[in-house]
Formats: C-alpha cells, sequence, structure tokens
C-alpha cells in the first residue's frame, strides 16, 4: 500500500503510539519518539496566532512510519521585511530501524518543502547526522551556530562531563584534576582569559532585574528598536513572546523563567534562562541554558551578565548558549564563555537561501538562537 | 524493461551506495544493500531525476522498494513523457 502524508489528526494518534513502541523498541533510543497528541502542546494553532506548529504522519494502510513537524512563524529580515516561514522539525521514519522504509525520510523531507518552500531546519546535532545530509542534498544551506559554554563547578564537571570522558586514560586524568584542584584552576583561567580578551569599559553594569514579568508593551519596543541590528530573526513582538512563552510554559512545559533587565527605569532587554532537562552526556550536572535573550547591541552585555547572575544564583554547574549574532557572541566572550564546537546547525532551504541574500554570506548578522526552531520544550 | 534502462539506473545506484554494478540485481533493496539507508535513498532519488530530467512524486518514490522496481517506475515515466 503507498505511503502518504496527511496532516496528524486525532485518528492516528493510536497509529503513532505503534510507531513509537516500534522505533524505541527496535532502537532502544527513548529520544525516538513523536506527539502522541495530534494537537501540539506546544503553540498549538489558534485564530490569528503568529506562530504554531503543526503535524504530519506518514500513513500506511493502518500503520504511521513517519511523522514531521512544521513551526510556522514569522522572519524579519532587514531590507526585505517580513515573511512566513516554516521550521522543519522532529522528522521520524521507521526506515531509521527498517530499511524497507527508507524512502520514509525523502518522503518527509520533500513534503516539507511542498507545504512550505522557504523552510529551515535548526539543531540536529552535527553535520554527520542523516538529516543534516538529507537537507544538504536537498540543497539547503548549513550553518553550525557557535557554542558558548561557563563551568561553574569545575571539579564536578570533569568528574560529570560524559561526553569529555570517552576515554579511560581521560576520565582519569580529569579525576585527578578535578581532586587536586588542576581542573578547577585551569577552567577559571581559560574562562578568565576569554572574559579578559573581550572586555570593553562599556561591559553593561547597573541594571535591575525582574522575573517572571509579562511580555507588553515594553517588549514590542525593545523588538522595534532592536530589530534593524540584525539581519533575519524570527519576530519577537510581545504578542509572538507571549505565545512562546505562555504564563503557563514553566509549570507545564519546560522549566524557563523570563527575565526584564532595566536600566535607569526602562527595559533594556530580557533573557529567557532555564534548566536543560537531564542528558547522559552532561551526567549528573545542573545544566543552566541561557536560551533566548533581545536587546540593543548596546545592551547585549548587561542582559548575559544578568541572566548569568541568575543561573549562578540557581546553583547551576554549567551554563550553555547558542548565538550566532556577533554582538551576542562577544557578550557571552565578555562574561567569561568561551567558545566551544558546535553541532547546532541553521540549514536554510533553496528558496530561503535565496530570500537571505547577500545576507547569507554574513550569518554572524543573523539572530538565531537555542529559542529558535525546534529549541523547546525540551530540547533547550 | 528494456535493459538499457535498468543499466543506466544500476549504475547511478552503484555509484551513489559504492557497491559494484555487478553486486547489484532487480532484486537489490534497502533490505538487501548494506548502504541504502534512507540518505542515499533521497540521493537516490535525486540523481534519478537529474540523469533523466523528470521529477519523482511522493507516491513515485514509495514505489522504489527494489532496483527492479525503480528502473521500471524510470522506464514508464519516460514513455509516458519522452525526452
Amino acid at each position: 500500500m503507498a505511503i502518504v502524508i496527511q496532516p496528524y489528526r486525532q485518528e492516528h494518534e493510536s497509529a503513532v503510539q505503534d510507531f513509537n513502541r516500534r522505533l524505541q523498541g527496535s532502537s532502544g533510543d527513548p529520544n525516538f519518539v513523536f506527539s502522541q497528541s495530534a494537537v501540539p502542546r506546544w503553540l498549538p494553532p489558534g485564530a490569528n496566532n503568529p506562530v504554531w506548529n503543526e503535524f504530519f504522519v506518514a500513513v500506511d494502510g493502518p500503520s504511521v512510519r513517519g511523522a514531521y513537524a512544521l513551526k510556522q512563524e514569522v522572519i524579519f529580515v532587514r531590507g526585505k521585511g517580513l515573511h512566513r516561514i516554516a521550521c522543519y522539525h522532529h522528522p521520524l521514519s521507521e526506515g531509521i530501524v527498517d530499511r524497507s522504509f527508507a524512502s520514509v525520510g525523502a518522503l518527509l523531507a520533500r513534503d516539507a518543502l511542498l507545504q512550505q518552500p522557504l523552510l529551515y531546519a535548526l539543531g540536529m546535532g552535527g553535520m554527520e547526522r542523516s538529516i543534516a545530509k538529507m537537507l544538504k542534498a536537498l540543497g539547503f544551506s548549513l550553518t553550525p551556530i557557535p557554542f558558548y559554554f561557563r563551568v561553574l563547578n569545575p571539579a564536578k564537571f570533569l568528574r560529570e562531563m560524559q561526553a569529555l570522558r570517552t576515554e579511560p586514560w581521560r576520565a582519569t586524568l580529569m579525576d585527578f584534576a578535578a581532586a587536586t584542584g588542576a581542573g578547577w584552576l585551569a577552567i577559571r583561567s581559560a574562562q578568565a582569559a576569554a572574559s579578559l580578551r573581550s572586555r570593553s569599559p562599556n561591559a553593561g553594569a547597573n541594571f535591575v532585574v525582574e522575573d517572571g514579568v509579562e511580555f507588553s508593551g515594553w517588549a514590542d519596543e525593545l523588538w522595534t528598536q532592536a530589530k534593524e541590528t540584525v539581519s533575519f530573526a524570527t519576530v519577537r513582538d510581545a504578542n509572538t513572546l507571549r505565545l512562546l512563552y505562555p504564563p503557563d510554559f514553566a509549570s507545564n512545559i519546560a522549566s524557563t523563567r523570563q527575565l526584564r533587565i532595566s536600566r535607569n527605569g526602562s527595559a533594556i532587554g530580557w533573557a529567557i534562562i532555564g534548566q536543560r532537562r537531564k542528558d547522559p552526556k552532561f551526567g549528573e550536572m545542573r545544566v543552566g541554558s541561557i536560551v533566548d535573550c533581545w536587546a540593543s547591541t548596546e545592551n547585549a552585555s548587561a542582559v548575559i551578565q544578568a541572566a548569568t547572575q541568575a543561573l549562578e544564583r540557581d546553583g547551576v554547574d554549567l551554563i550553555v548558549s547558542n548565538q550566532s549574532h556577533h554582538v551576542w557572541c562577544g557578550a557571552f566572550e565578555k562574561a567569561g564563555f568561551p567558545k566551544g564546537p558546535s553541532t547546532f546547525i541553521f540549514a536554510a532551504s533553496k528558496k530561503l537561501t535565496e530570500l537571505l541574500q547577500p545576507l547569507q554570506e554574513n550569518p554572524a548578522s543573523f539572530h538565531i538562537t537555542r529559542a529558535d526552531g525546534d529549541g523547546l520544550p525540551v530540547n533547550f | 524493461m528494456a535493459a538499457g534502462t535498468f543499466d543506466e539506473v544500476r549504475a547511478i545506484a552503484s555509484d551513489i551506495l559504492g557497491v559494484p554494478a555487478t553486486r547489484l540485481s532487480g532484486s537489490s533493496s534497502p533490505d538487501t544493500v548494506e548502504n541504502w539507508d534512507s540518505v542515499q535513498h533521497l540521493n537516490l532519488v535525486l540523481a534519478l531525476e537529474e540523469k533523466f530530467g523528470l521529477q519523482l512524486s511522493p507516491e513515485e518514490i514509495d514505489q522504489m522498494k527494489t532496483l527492479g522496481s525503480t528502473a521500471q517506475l524510470i522506464e514508464t515515466k519516460l514513455q509516458s513523457s519522452p525526452r
């Protein structure tokens, strides 16, 4: 029977559960799971919503053999105004565990491009992953988004950072460094050096931080003031931000907090911070994330300082973030965040790449963060 | 099916899958060829489209279960819209 891609409806939910069981049973990977609900929990479609998620399933008679999600959103492109685009995320194919369905991955990606030629994907875990290779084959341009990290608990970092402890000799060396304090000294020195290299006399200070302030007119003003400083960004006006981070978001979907940063009584920026879910590659560490941020360029450092201090007070062991814009990258470096290897990839379809020309040649002026794409709610 | 079409499809598959053409037959499929995963399947689709100057629909991509069925599909499409 031919595989047909359809919008995910309630009648498909039990077949999706069976699909998830087959993927997880054969792969043993708990991440291979598609939404069991046809209605997205985060960003459900709604009348006049500027941003929403929609799901599609590859139906093969009574079975589902694949699925993907599109996050429909609006972008600002400097000099070209607003455009509706979509993020292709969570593609899952039965071909992962059964080669008989090797065609499903191609069907999903092509269907997404038919739905929205202005398409992008974000994250993907690196250039070598299948999804990145498929998108490259389809003509997408791939750009890594810089990764920044700051170690707050060096001893725990050295003991728990599983991704670095791949060889026995390396694990032993890291244990030794943790026990003797040599690792603490080395990590603190590296972070201090990163901070000193990029420190400027105006590195932000004298700010007030408020927690949990609803996005309203003040956020619209910040969006308007700062959008011309970036060449490309998904819209971050108050209406969109209230949908991205609804009041029940922290309690029901992901453990994030929104910070408003002010100076002399006026809002100068905002940041979304949170603690990442447990991940084997981070061991038992509490990992904080600066998920999203917005401000005029002169206030970027103050926003990153405020977000870093808030996560320090929360007692996290490590803070991570992905940022593309050179001003925000500089703000992270001023705050003592070294740059690490990135597996967070921005992939733009041919049509989107054309729209972004000639800006695509300078992705350091894009504003892309961990909150873009499918970055939320679980993968920030 | 004309042998010529099958040979052309097999040559393309051999190139993409990194398998000698002599080891590919009409019954070769993702189940029997180790390198034939979802990425290579997409590469095969794109290469066939470019080589034969045609566009494969989702339904047609889904019909590409074996090399033989793929060659048959290409031949049918070529006959319905000659180059």
